[in-house]
């Protein structure tokens, strides 16, 4: 009977919790589109004298496109068409080809961009746990001070600057990879080590603060006094306790992720999204410019609430206190 | 402990210190016009004439080096002046005065850390048009919510404490109380996060440089340089290699610095 209560308790908070969560992304979303949608009215220049180039004394060409684009109704009325079809999936159209749909032009950078980014993740976070779980347990060791040490160069070497190293070993020095390109898996190496690298050794400083933290608990003497072997130790007890506080920051790696693939993108000429959002703040294209931005802002939010969702499962003790 | 005792601080203190001296002095040491264009000297290899080789366009890779050097840091210099001044004001006011205020600023802050920090400045480089503008006002606009909380948390430790009572019971004018009283407590947590910061402010004007959205030609930077560098590493590496290895060093030195000083002002976290 107690029980039953508790748990409805429970299951009411969880879904309480959740409601806040969602709410509060839907307001970062909203917010974004009031962003994106006034900084389109303030964006320099007119898209439909840039759109008509040679023809720009064409004054019915010139009412036509108006009229196409929307731009000949009142402010108002545009912001709500505008919220309206991001609400489904539509961007409007494209300053640069006339006429195009924004969501045809991106199309197919959002096959590449998340993609790239999600394998990144997914690799990163083994391999930064290994990482920082291999110093962890050698404290004070050699090993321990160079692992850190690369650690931090890892962190302060900004991907580009790192890209332009390992691109002149790997791809011109040494030529095992291509210099860029897109389309073989081994075009796809060199972007997703510098994507890697970065979000790895994050992962790795974490888990080496955190696992350290952890082995000074109480259940790990005990642990250790009853005998237990030392890699179950750290694998069943130890780690298992620095997951819930990482969980916390994939969130924050994710953005950088996200961030990484303009540079990475940029770099080996891959037709993303991050690309062609750069191209398109050049070519004055600003409605693809804002999808972006609104893309990658869902994307972010999403994931974070993925974590947040996440930390209440691996961590009970939130789930009962909130 | 001393600072001196601690290597990381010293490392990072010494590199700091080089660039920063590089930096100032960049405009005398430097060989060449940053500008200056010569036909003759294109994509001319490291030694002789050019010490560091020349770029696209024949300029002296040494001299765009240096004053790059003091773009950097003038840009990452103003980013974080606007954003302690905001930050510092807006969380001395949020914590102190709380109610309506405090939510506002708090809400405003939530919603900025809710955004990627590259995609708000690509959007303010949409608005302002790609240049040093946009990336001081994207920068501080991603910036200041980090100050404004720790302030804030700060503030509020602070509000309750004997010697706050005291000032107000007295009769003191709030103005005072912040300026005497609060300031002078939090400024060395605040100085600490704020030197953390200044290695990932330069990391992140170069990476705008580095995409074209920051700095513009003709001025030189290291971000701009790396890229134009980047598409002629196989026949001419010494462009991009020379500019990412002075962007890493100075990246580094910043965080080595900030690391050893968080040690050495909060032992605790060292001992870890």
């Amino acid at each position: 009977m107690h029980h039953v209560s508790l748990r409805a308790a429970t299951l009411r908070a969880v879904w309480r919790f959740a409601f806040r969560r969602v709410f509060g992304i839907v307001l970062v979303l909203f917010v974004a589109v009031v962003l994106t949608f006034g900084a389109l009215q303030y964006v320099p220049g007119d898209p439909i004298l840039i759109l008509l180039g040679d023809q720009s004394g064409d004054v019915e060409l010139e009412a036509r496109l108006r009229a196409e684009y929307g731009l000949d109704r009142p402010l108002t009325e545009q912001f709500v068409s505008y919220l309206g079809g991001v609400l489904r999936g539509d961007f409007g159209l494209s300053f640069r080809f006339a006429s195009t749909p924004v969501k045809d032009v991106l199309a197919t950078g959002l096959a590449i961009s998340p993609v790239l980014a999600l394998v990144a993740l997914v690799l990163s976070v083994p391999l930064g746990i290994g990482l920082g779980t291999f110093a962890a347990r050698r404290k004070g060791t050699l090993a321990d001070s160079l692992t850190m040490f690369v650690l931090v160069l890892g962190i302060s070497i900004p991907n580009f600057a790192l890209a332009s190293f390992l691109v002149y070993l790997f791809a011109v020095r040494v030529p095992l990879l291509p210099v860029a390109g897109w389309g073989t898996p081994a075009q796809a190496v060199l972007p997703l080590v510098l994507l890697i690298v970065p979000a790895m050794v994050y992962i790795g400083r974490l888990t080496r603060t955190y696992l350290l933290e952890v082995l000074q608990e109480d259940y790990i003497r005990t642990a250790r006094a009853k005998g237990l072997r030392e890699h179950l130790v750290i694998y069943r007890h130890a780690l298992r306790n620095t997951l819930v506080p990482l969980s916390t920051s994939i969130g924050i790696i994710f953005g950088g992720l996200l961030s990484g693939t303009f540079v990475v993108e940029t770099i080996f000429n891959i037709p993303g999204l991050g690309s062609l959002a750069i191209q398109s703040v050049f070519a004055r294209d600003y409605p693809v410019v804002m999808a972006v931005v609104l893309l990658y802002t869902l994307f972010y939010s999403l994931i974070n609430l993925g974590v947040d969702l996440l930390y209440g499962v691996l961590d009970p003790r939130i789930r009962l206190s909130s | 402990m001393t600072l001196l005792r601690n290597r990381h601080a010293v490392i990072g203190g010494v590199l700091v210190g080089f660039v920063t001296l590089l930096a100032v002095l960049g405009p005398w040491l430097a060989p060449f016009d940053y500008e200056a264009v010569d036909m003759e000297a294109v994509w001319a290899p490291p030694g002789g004439e050019h010490l560091m080789g020349a770029d696209a366009l024949g300029r002296d890779v040494l001299s765009r080096f240096l004053v790059g050097a003091r773009v950097s840091l003038g840009v990452a210099l103003s980013v974080l002046a606007i954003t302690l001044v905001i930050g510092v004001t807006l969380g001395v006011v949020s914590g102190y005065v709380g109610g309506l205020v405090d939510t506002l600023v708090m809400r405003l802050a939530d919603i900025i850390f809710a955004f990627p920090e590259l995609i708000l400045a690509i959007l303010v480089a949409a608005v302002l048009g790609p240049g040093k503008l946009a990336v001081v006002v994207s920068l501080a606009l991603v910036w200041w919510p980090g100050i404004a909380r720790l302030t804030r948390s700060l503030v509020l430790s602070l509000k309750s404490a004997l010697f706050v009572d005291a000032a107000i019971t007295s009769g003191t004018p709030t103005a005072r109380i912040l300026l005497q009283h609060i300031l002078p407590n939090i400024a060395a947590p605040i100085a600490v996060r704020a030197s953390l910061g200044v290695g990932f402010i330069i990391m992140a004007e170069a990476t705008l440089s580095f995409l074209g959205l920051g700095v513009q030609e003709p001025e030189p930077t290291w971000g701009a340089m790396i890229r134009d560098g980047i598409g002629a590493l196989r026949t001419d590496p010494h462009l991009a290699l020379f500019a990412s290895l002075g962007l890493a060093t100075v990246v580094i030195g910043f965080n080595f610095l900030g690391d050893g000083l968080r040690d050495w002002l909060d032992p605790k976290a060292s001992s870890r």
